[in-house]
């Protein structure tokens, strides 16, 4: 329920998260924060968006804020709203509101899920303006220079009525996401998961069976989290094809022939 | 006594009992009862229940038949599965309804022929059971896309690999779809570690006898694959060294060549080894083919290859001459002519020698570009056929061909009949022309006519052909349909909205007027879409296609009257610019008659492909409806094409621009095409998610309608 949102905490991030940069995404991220616009993630799922901020907001020593959007999601859940307390009314910030007041990083996740009217909130605190309305409580905030917004975005095969609006998209610098290279994507799994360098590069190979299928009867192949998922269960002993069928193959597909097509890439692998 | 001896006596006291009573005594005219009757008990239970229950159900016909199934269920299901002896029984009453009792009781007692017989049908693993896994086992393992077929031979010429009919080696289903597998695991092998390398059929072509190296050829590379296998595959190995025939003699001749040809064993081996080492095998005794071997063809390899690389070759020129353009952005401007270019390919080699697992990057002129998904896996196939990208594909003086080929804008067109512009129905547009970099104005005169009426019974008969497609495709739009959310902020609903209550609550302490839309109702969605469909009815649809493009519509309106979506279809095509038509099969303000019906049945291939003024046309009828979304889905079975230059970069480019005119009114675009080549061009018209190929036009009906749904929940 909404209330879920507006709980969302800041969180200040002490350790430093590994992260394992693809491309130039960290130096451009930190341009982008230095001259305070907005940052779009564009990207598949599990190619590690949300690690990428988590590590951002460590690297620039600000509190972050992470929203999943969903289709209930309204502009009142990220501003804020009365509640009563004791008999009396009291206004409780929403994540962005209060994000944009502490001038930390605040990240909605897979932003096209939320309802339509979320974007007339954002938009002005996009553009050069940075101002965020508070229309309740006739209020208008301007964002602090620490204030960051992030959006992520996964441009697949999508339904029209969830397209991002180019007003919307145009207000932000994108940085594209995709899998990493095999190397890198080795190094990731062995980190991740603990599995030694010879199984995570299978994994890294069996990845890139299922990635081949893209289009072929698999929406998508296996991220970077999924490999990373088989991986630790074969940390705790489950068997590689084991591992990879029920965190992998189950996850990717219900089709009978895929998933024993799947079954059949792993054992010739592993 | 023990206790389970005792158990096993009161069992067989009851089943005799019970058998007795069921059979009307007939058991007991039979000789060895007693003998019978353990057997019967020492089936497993669920076993005995079938039993039980058939003997009942058949004694109500007859006892005699009763009493003799139990006497040879025992021994059928020693032979065979359950499905197997329900067969046999079947088989056995039908024979009873049909011809007696005699000919039933005849059937029961062949139990160990019909299980022979039941055991090979089920035992074999068919092409149709395994075919569609087979090809995403093989996709997955990597390489261009192959087809898989069924053939009298085994091979593959590197497009499709040609598999037996059936398996059926061993007497375990699992085994025989193992071999299966790895009967096509190895003809994968041969295209992906580079048997049939350019230079290798060349050279095999040019310098070998065909007849006396190819089988010798086939060993050594069989030698030398199955040690890649085990470097890269090593599961897949195991299994391959599973399935080897382990006849003595067979063994010891395949060890004495393995070990004569070692080198083939080494990382950097290359099939150019085995061609070089097969004159020294030259009359040698050739170790027997494995069961999971298969043949060699050189002259259809040639074939396939040579045509794939000239294909190839052109398409590589026409997508690296698009890529420039395709970056999003200003197409280049008139200055700087695209021909002249500093093109450079880099690639990396991400593991082994053997140049199958590269990854690329093109820059020109110096500066990084992204590979579309389309080129990539362009670049793989040709890698696959070169282990490089060869120089003359590079040519520069071949790559610019493209754009010059459409600056003649000559019309061929018989300019008598073209369209008056003045005439009811007649529509004049405007064209892209992305040589000159500027709209021509009033270029495009469209007009408007109907379908002429087809035979009704088209329908019927697709409504009967997709009867079980129509069935789970209404199933999926009906759960679109059910799903219903949940409304906030209602005046009136099932349950309260706590939020609203808790905001209007604030409001009257507040000493505001408290707001009275404090419920929440579940509803179901209304949906306010609008669809455009706009067929393809260039020349090229003729047979397959247009049949294809038909049945999917008599299915989409099916579907369509289910969701009451707001729907329209058009035809298009034309020739030249003066004569481009739009044909009229549904408005939107047209319900599903039987005059629309007999439309759909009555389209028909026309002339060429003008896509960017039917957009423009279909674009302003979706326009004048309302609703909150619009969408155009074109069907199609291929890129723009018209008379006077409209291919190629200047028709996709009219295209694009059309498609960012009707996007820039709020409309989305989607395009379904049965091209294979399309990747090529339709991420640049529109946009990498907004487009689908159909890989086989059968499948064209089933996805329109799946498509669909998928784009518009
Ligand atoms: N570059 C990377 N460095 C470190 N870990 C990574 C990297 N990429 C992916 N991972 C791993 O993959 C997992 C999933 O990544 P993450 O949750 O960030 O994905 P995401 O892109 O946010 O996905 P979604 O779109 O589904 O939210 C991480 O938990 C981490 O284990
Ligand atoms: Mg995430």
């Amino acid at each position: 329920m909404t209330i879920e949102a507006i709980r969302t905490e800041q969180t200040s991030i002490t350790e430093e998260p590994y992260y394992e940069a693809i491309r130039d995404e960290l130096e451009v991220f930190a341009a982008a924060y230095r001259n305070q616009l907005p940052v779009l993630l564009k990207g598949p799922t599990g190619c590690g968006k949300t690690r990428f901020i988590e590590y951002m907001a460590w690297y620039l020593k600000r509190p972050m804020v992470t929203v999943a959007c969903h289709d209930d999601l309204t502009a009142s859940d990220l501003i804020g709203r009365y509640l009563i307390r004791g008999g009396e009314t009291v206004w409780v910030d929403g994540p962005l509101t209060s994000s944009v007041r502490n001038g930390s990083i605040c990240y909605l996740d897979e932003i096209v899920e939320a309802r339509k009217d979320t974007s007339v909130v954002i938009h002005p605190l996009c553009d050069d303006r940075r101002l965020l309305p508070i229309e309740k409580l006739g209020e208008l905030i301007a964002a602090p220079p620490e204030f960051c917004l992030a959006i992520s975005y996964n441009p697949g095969y999508q339904s029209v009525l969830k397209d991002l609006k180019q007003s919307t998209r145009q207000r932000f610098v994108a940085l594209e996401f995709d899998y990493p290279v095999a190397a890198t994507e080795q190094v990731i799994i062995e980190k991740e998961s603990g599995v030694n360098a010879d199984m995570a590069r299978q994994l890294v190979k069996f990845g890139a069976m299922t990635r081949n299928l893209k289009g072929s009867g698999l929406d998508e192949g296996a991220s970077t989290r999924l490999l990373v998922n088989a991986g630790k269960l074969m940390g705790e002993d489950i068997a590689p094809v084991v591992a990879t069928d029920s965190a992998i193959a189950q996850a990717l597909t219900d089709d009978g022939d895929m998933l024993k097509a799947i079954h059949e890439l792993s054992r010739s692998i592993f | 006594m023990t206790d389970e001896s005792r158990q096993n006596l009161l069992n067989r006291i009851r089943i005799r009992e019970d058998l007795e009573l069921f059979t009307g005594g007939a058991l007991s005219r039979h000789a060895n009862v007693d003998d019978l009757i353990s057997r019967v008990a020492a089936l497993e239970r669920s076993q005995q229940d079938f039993v039980y229950e058939w003997c009942e159900l058949i004694a109500r016909s007859n006892n005699e038949l009763a009493a003799h199934f139990i006497s040879l269920a025992p021994r059928a299901f020693s032979k065979m599965e359950r499905e197997g002896v329900q067969n046999w029984l079947d088989e056995s009453i039908t024979t009873f309804d049909n011809r007696g009792l005699g000919s039933a009781i005849e059937v029961l007692e062949s139990v160990d022929a019909y299980a022979v017989t039941y055991a090979e049908r089920h035992m074999r693993c068919g092409f149709d059971e395994a075919s569609v896994f087979l090809r995403h086992f093989v996709r997955g393992l990597g390489g261009r896309e192959m087809r898989i077929a069924s053939d009298g031979e085994t091979f593959t010429d590197t497009e499709s690999l040609y598999l037996p009919d059936a398996v059926d080696l061993f007497p375990v289903p699992e085994q025989n779809f193992t071999l299966y597998k790895l009967t096509a695991a190895h003809l994968w092998a041969q295209t992906w570690y580079g048997t049939w390398r350019y230079q290798v059929v060349e050279k095999l072509m040019r310098h070998f006898d065909a007849e006396t190296t190819l089988p010798i050829f086939n060993r050594l590379e069989s030698i030398r694959l199955e040690a890649c296998i085990a470097r890269d595959l090593p599961g897949l190995a195991r299994e391959i060294a599973d399935y080897r025939d382990d006849d003595v003699s067979t063994s010891a001749l395949w060890d004495a060549w393995r070990e004569r040809a070692v080198e083939l064993l080494g990382e950097d081996a290359s099939a150019e080894d085995s061609l070089r080492l097969a004159a020294e095998f030259e009359g040698m005794e050739l170790p027997p083919l494995q069961p999971y071997h298969g043949d060699m063809y050189a002259n259809k390899v040639r074939d396939a290859l040579f045509a794939r690389i000239e294909r190839e070759k052109a398409d590589f020129q026409r997508a690296m001459n698009e890529l420039n353009t395709s970056e999003e952005g200003q197409p280049a401007g008139e200055g700087d002519e695209a021909q002249k270019q500093m093109v450079e390919i880099e690639m990396t080699e991400d593991d082994g020698g053997d140049g199958s697992d590269v990854s690329f990057q093109i820059s020109i002129d110096g500066e990084l570009v992204n590979v579309p998904e389309h080129l990539r896996e362009l670049m793989g196939s040709i890698i696959q056929d070169f282990g490089e990208i060869p120089d003359e594909h590079m040519d520069p003086s071949e790559l610019g061909q493209y754009s010059d080929e459409l600056l003649a804008q000559a019309g061929e067109a018989e300019s008598d009949s073209d369209f008056d512009p003045d005439a009811k129905g007649t529509f004049v547009y405007h064209e892209w022309d992305c040589v000159r970099q500027r709209f021509r104005d009033d270029f495009c005169t469209l007009r408007e006519t109907t379908v002429p009426a087809g035979d009704e019974s088209f329908i019927d008969e697709t409504l009967e052909k997709h009867r079980g497609i129509l069935k789970s495709i209404k199933k999926t739009f009906e759960a679109v349909l059910g799903e219903s959310r949940l409304q906030r902020r209602q005046s009136d609903g099932d349950d309260i909205d706590l939020d609203a209550l808790i905001e209007a609550y604030t409001d009257l302490a507040q000493g505001r007027e408290m707001s009275e839309y404090v419920y929440t109702r579940y509803r179901n969605q209304e949906r306010n879409i609008a669809v455009m469909f706009m067929v393809d009815m260039s020349g090229s649809t003729l047979g397959w296609v247009n049949d294809a493009e038909r049945e999917s519509l008599v299915l989409l309106c099916e579907a369509l009257e289910m969701l009451g979506d707001r729907y329209a279809i058009y035809g298009f095509s034309g020739r030249t610019n003066k004569r481009c038509e739009a044909y009229h099969i549904k408005e939107f303000s047209e319900s599903y008659t039987s005059e629309v019906r007999q439309r759909i049945s009555g389209i028909r291939p026309k002339a060429y492909t003008r896509m960017g003024v039917a957009i423009r046309h279909l674009g302003q009828l979706l326009h004048r409806t309302h609703a909150r979304t619009k969408l155009l889905i074109t069907l199609s079975d291929g890129r723009p094409e018209d008379y006077g230059g409209y291919k190629g970069k200047y028709g996709i480019e009219d295209t694009r621009h059309a498609l960012l005119e009707l996007k820039q009114s709020g409309v989305h675009a989607f395009c379904i095409t049965i091209d294979n080549e399309a990747q090529e061009y339709l991420p640049h018209m529109y946009g990498t998610a907004n487009y689908a190929v159909i890989d086989e036009v059968q499948k064209l009906p089933y996805k329109v309608a799946d498509i669909y749904r998928r784009l518009t929940t």
